[in-house]
């Protein structure tokens, strides 16, 4: 067992299956001769060559566009957004011909948009974004935002070979500050549309994905030791399509759900979440669905401003706290 | 003098620790603000670190080689107060920033407003609206959340009846089953008031000592527990004692007694005392009463609770429409629901929706208590050991003498909310009198 | 039609008629520039600046030469500075203590604690700092001429754009809008060989950013961009042409990015020879010094006077703002709209 970082599961993940499939290509900016912003793609000019590993101009509309064209013909393109803040450039392209490509004309279009995303590191309101929210009501994407380093590895490996277009979001704070253990020599793939209990519980659960996650299994440690409250934390990895049975199962377990994500309360996919629950599993609630999330503003620079407006450990505590207690 | 810390740097967004290649400096060298004074390497860049300011180098914390956080103290400089930054040494506590005068983006509103208030996940609205507009809290209390509703369907227990510790007042889960967990042993608490503007029952933690024994409440210790200490809280508790002559009484029952038997009842003394007090909540009606916010409902029924000690707890069975029936029957159910709580037969209505509560020790009871009102309840009646005792007797003609009597003292804790003294006082005065009188007829 | 391409000569340029004090004040913008943006580095290696850095080494000529050609003051001209056009918001009154506030995150900077370096504005004084997506403020700005045309007012407006910021949707249309209405905007294509490690080779298939506006149907030149009465020149004519209705018109000035993408990119890419060329010889200030000297048009005396007045200035707004507070964490709510005036602290706040 080796211990690697979330970057290094998603780069392990991605040089298999370039290695496993020669149609798989990367197409983005300063992937080659620099490896990427992030160094994601560090080494892989040297040992793919450059046609496979291509440096884009600043032009996101036609490297998502690009890439759904060369995935048409057969190629399995993985299109780097430098900053997943810069998807907006490419929002036409990928929700009006990408996502409606297979519906409308039968086109098949297995391409992998992916990107860093998420706050906490100072990056201001175009370095920190988490877009999910704005295609959750793309029928024809599929979303994945993995957590750990093996689901980073797993995710990427799976949305490459998936037949439909895959958002994959990956945490940019996550990238350095995760470190696992994971096991070598056997194939690490995360099925897309299955989420993870990464804690059990019976008082409470807590629903969540991303930087979020880890902040969710912090609170849960400290309320369980503090309140003797058992809290189950409940891992979605795929937002689109999202895992009801995983999520009713859960609600039905404890009757009581926190919902916690980065992104703001209004519009963000605690909504849907929240809306699902209430039509599956009315019944079995103990007290209200409730959300911590970011506050409703443009991410903000200084820390003293971020910090607030970003959910932290000690929100989730309280939220947690007050719902056990209803 | 002034201590500075110096830290190692983040260099890039994603970057979480940096390695301390080389102290450019040593511990006591002296270095100019801005002078490099030592190298880092992390995964994307090496640099050379500037000295925050001027100053000595006082401390090195972080070795050579070794591998720390962004922002991890690597060392400190020791900076002469002043020289460093003659900017003021303490940065100003945060206060609201002005508005710069150029009007474009990013201004907030003029008013440099106060941030909305907070959504609330319990926005109810308030009272007052009249007319029958229940409030979230109400319909809580009454209907408490979709899973309480189905484990009630499911068992046919009506959620209003159940002591709710959750939010407002509301049944909770673990509430409703462990009510019937436990049933039919009830405690004497489900009819108790369930607001909670008096907050929750807390009894404090106490550190045990050695070869202490800690031994966790049952769940019926626990209701008791925690109903006794509300209905302190709740009502105003005042005591009216009046010593009650049980002589007459003792003289009907031991006449009645065989008679009684030969149909099937065990006449008891307490009998007497509920049926007198039966008839007497219907004249005084204030004490068959219960408190609810500023109002004072005046119940239609009078239901006699008998307090009863049973070896796993204290139960609370109640003679429904104690004042329409005769010492007979109030007989015949004191025997009935007595046998049916020791042996856990009782039903769920079977102690439920009392007006009144009596509480009798018995033979080794006290010469007089002062025992705690039943929620939710104004009154509760308390009797003494019943004994031979000397009294002053006034003969028909005014003279006195001493007598041997049967004695008992009369206990009623009454809540002086909405009983005064002397509506407590004339109704035992009433009771009193009924049972140093008692009429033969009514046996 | 198309101006002459000026290339360096020994001469200064006919028709650039700058005043002594005009050269000297040049001068101290420059040298402003550079010394800010090394205390900038040095505050950021101290962990008081926030964020990222991106400095403008070998650059500073064109930034401050082209905002030095425009009409200045209160209402005047509208310049867009990208992230290496430090210089031509000096330029245009910015003061450096808002520079440091904004790097440092500080309650008190323009943009209050909520957008980094120079992402701020003063619409009076004429800046409007960018967003990160490239390329937008080519639209944006194309609005602020249209409205100086709307309004027949005598006022230019002046957009920055890297070469690789050509490349993005945005540029393509901002400029074209701008083309076909002829809007009196000047765009700055600074060449300086570098989009974070992609060369123009993989950025673009045409030799001068010029060719591509060209494309748009508006005049366009290439200059030396370190050649600061080059820039300086070409913009005073092009903001002239653009003041008399005459649209837009596209200045390329090539220069070169010394230091990399940002403050934690080591260049790796860049070959070591070719910064050590530039830096050598093409800095921009060291060409406009020797200019000015070689042509006596100033002493060197003063040109020291300035060096020093500007360590002084730039400690001066250290010292004021360094130990400054951030911006207190509620501060963070008002002014999502101008209605509501705040957005709702959260429920698990208040708990």
């Amino acid at each position: 067992m080796a211990e690697v970082t979330f970057l290094e599961a998603l780069r392990q993940g991605l040089w298999e299956e370039m290695e496993r499939d020669e149609r798989v290509f990367i197409l983005g900016e300063d992937v080659g001769a620099y490896g990427g912003a992030f160094k994601v793609t560090d080494g892989f000019s040297k040992r793919f060559g450059e046609s496979r590993v291509i440096d884009t101009p600043i032009s996101e509309a036609a490297i998502v566009g690009a890439a759904a064209g060369a995935a048409h013909m057969g190629l399995r393109p993985v299109a780097e957004m430098q900053f997943i803040d810069f998807i907006s450039c490419a929002y036409d392209m990928l929700t009006n011909y990408v996502a409606t490509a297979r519906y409308r004309a039968g086109l098949s279009t297995p391409m992998v948009v992916r990107g860093p995303c998420g706050g906490y590191v100072r990056g201001g309101p175009f370095h920190s974004q988490n877009p999910e929210a704005a295609f959750l009501h793309t029928p024809g994407l599929k979303i994945v935002y993995p957590a750990t380093a093996r689901d980073a590895k797993g995710l990427i490996k799976a949305s490459i070979r998936d037949e439909d277009p895959v958002l994959y979001l990956e945490h940019k704070w996550l990238y350095r500050r995760i470190k696992e253990q994971l096991p070598e020599g056997e194939e690490i793939l995360t099925p897309i549309g299955q989420a993870r209990i990464a804690r059990e519980g019976k008082h409470l659960s807590i629903i969540s994905y991303g930087a979020t996650l880890w902040k969710s299994l912090e609170a849960a440690e400290q309320l369980e030791k503090a309140d003797g409250v058992s809290v189950e934390v409940l891992d979605l990895r795929t937002l689109l399509p999202m895992d009801d049975a995983a999520i009713i199962a859960t609600v039905k377990k404890t009757n009581k759900v926190l919902i916690v994500h980065e992104d703001t309360r209004t519009g963000g996919i605690a909504g849907e979440i929240a809306a699902r629950i209430n039509e599956q599993a009315f019944e079995w609630l103990d007290g209200p669905i409730m959300r911590v999330t970011a506050h409703d503003v443009p991410l903000p620079y200084a820390p003293t401003l971020e910090d607030f407006v970003l959910p932290q450990t000690d929100d989730i505590v309280k939220a947690a706290r007050w719902l056990a207690a209803y | 003098m002034a201590r500075v810390d110096v830290l190692m740097p983040q260099m890039g967004e994603s970057i979480a620790e940096g390695t301390l290649s080389k102290w450019l400096k040593k511990v006591g060298d002296p270095v100019k603000r801005d002078e490099p004074l030592f190298e880092i390497s992390t995964d994307k860049v090496d640099a050379e670190i500037p000295a925050p300011s001027a100053g000595v180098l006082a401390e090195i914390k972080v070795q050579e080689g070794q591998t720390v956080p962004v922002q991890t103290v690597v060392g400190v400089l020791e900076t002469e107060a002043g020289a460093a930054a003659p900017a003021p040494a303490k940065p100003e506590p945060p206060k609201a920033a002005a508005p710069p005068p150029s009007a474009p983006t990013p201004e907030p509103a003029k008013a440099a407003p106060a941030p909305a208030p907070a959504v609330r996940p319990s926005g109810r609205p308030t009272d007052g609206d009249g007319g029958g507009v229940q409030t979230a809290e109400q319909r809580l209390r009454t209907k408490s959340t979709p899973l309480v509703r189905k484990i009630a369907a499911e068992h046919s227990v009506d959620i209003s009846r159940i002591p709710g510790s959750g939010y407002a007042g509301r049944v909770t889960k673990q509430d409703i089953l462990g009510y019937i967990e436990q049933a039919p042993t009830r405690a004497p608490t489900h009819d108790a008031p369930r607001t909670t503007h008096i907050g929750s029952v807390e009894h404090p933690a106490v550190e045990p000592w050695p070869g202490d024994r800690v031994a966790p409440w049952s769940k019926i210790r626990k209701i008791t527990a925690d109903h006794m200490v509300m209905s302190k809280r709740v009502s105003a508790h005042v005591a009216s004692f009046f010593e009650v002559d049980f002589t007459r009484v003792a003289q009907l029952r031991a006449r009645a007694k065989q008679s009684y038997a030969e149909r099937g009842v065990n006449l008891t003394v307490l009998a007497f005392i509920v049926k007198a007090c039966a008839e007497n909540l219907r004249k005084h009606p204030i004490v068959n009463t219960a408190v609810s916010g500023d109002s004072t409902i005046f119940r239609a029924d009078v239901n006699i609770g008998i307090a009863v000690a049973l070896d796993w707890g204290l139960i609370v069975p109640v003679i429904k429409h104690a004042d329409e029936l005769s010492l007979m029957g109030i007989a015949r159910a004191i025997n009935d629901l007595g046998e049916r709580a020791r042996t856990k037969k009782l039903l769920p209505d079977d102690i439920q929706r009392g007006t009144f509560t009596i509480t009798n020790p018995g033979g080794f009871g006290p010469y007089a208590g002062i025992p705690i009102i039943n929620q939710p309840q104004v009154a509760i009646l308390g009797v003494g050991a019943i004994e031979k005792r000397p009294k002053v007797v006034t003969a028909a003609d005014g003279t006195d003498s001493i007598a041997i009597r049967t004695m008992g003292m009369l206990t009623m804790s009454y809540d002086h909310r909405v009983v005064d003294g002397a509506d407590a006082d004339k109704f035992l005065a009433d009771v009193k009198k009924l049972l140093q009188e008692f009429p033969e007829g009514a046996m | 039609m198309a101006l002459p391409a000026t290339r360096p000569t020994g001469a200064v340029p006919a028709g650039a008629v700058l005043s002594s004090d005009q050269l000297l004040e040049i001068y101290y913008y420059l040298r402003l520039t550079r010394t800010l943006e090394e205390r900038l580095v040095a505050l950021y290696r101290q962990t008081k600046v926030i964020g990222g850095l991106f400095r403008s080494l070998g650059q500073e000529g064109e930034s401050v030469a082209s905002a030095y050609a425009l009409e200045r003051g209160r209402h005047k001209d509208v310049l867009s500075p990208l992230i290496r056009n430090l210089g031509s918001l000096l330029v245009m009154g910015a003061q450096p203590v808002e520079i440091l506030r904004q790097y440092m995150a500080k309650a008190d900077s323009p943009t209050r604690g909520r957008e980094l370096n120079v992402h701020f504005n003063d619409l009076e004084k004429g800046y409007l700092g960018q967003i990160s997506h490239l390329g937008d403020m080519i639209p944006v700005m194309a609005g602020i001429a249209l409205s100086f045309q709307l309004r027949r007012e005598p006022r230019v407006g002046l957009v920055y754009i890297g070469d690789g910021g050509t490349s993005t949707g945005t540029f393509h249309e901002g400029l074209n809008l701008a083309a076909v209405q002829r809007l009196p905007l000047v765009v700055i294509g600074e060449y300086n060989h570098w989009a974070y490690s992609t060369p123009p080779e993989k950025q673009f298939a045409v030799k001068d950013l010029a060719e591509k506006a060209k494309g748009y149907g508006v005049p366009a030149v290439t200059v030396d961009g370190n050649d600061v009465f080059a820039v300086y020149e070409a913009t005073r004519i092009a903001v002239e042409r653009a003041r008399r209705g005459k649209g837009v018109h596209f200045i390329e000035v090539k220069t070169y990015r010394r230091k990399g993408h940002a403050e934690h990119d080591d260049q790796h890419y860049v070959p070591k020879a070719d910064l050590e060329r530039w830096a050598k010889e093409d800095d921009p200030i060291d060409r406009y010094v020797q200019r000015l000297l070689t042509a006596d048009l100033v002493a060197e005396g003063g040109l020291k006077d300035i060096d020093a007045r500007v360590r002084v200035e730039v400690d001066q707004a250290t010292d004021a703002c360094v130990d400054e507070p951030l911006p207190p964490a509620e501060s963070a709510l008002p002014g999502v709209y101008v209605d509501p005036p705040a957005a709702d602290k959260l429920w698990f706040k208040v708990l």
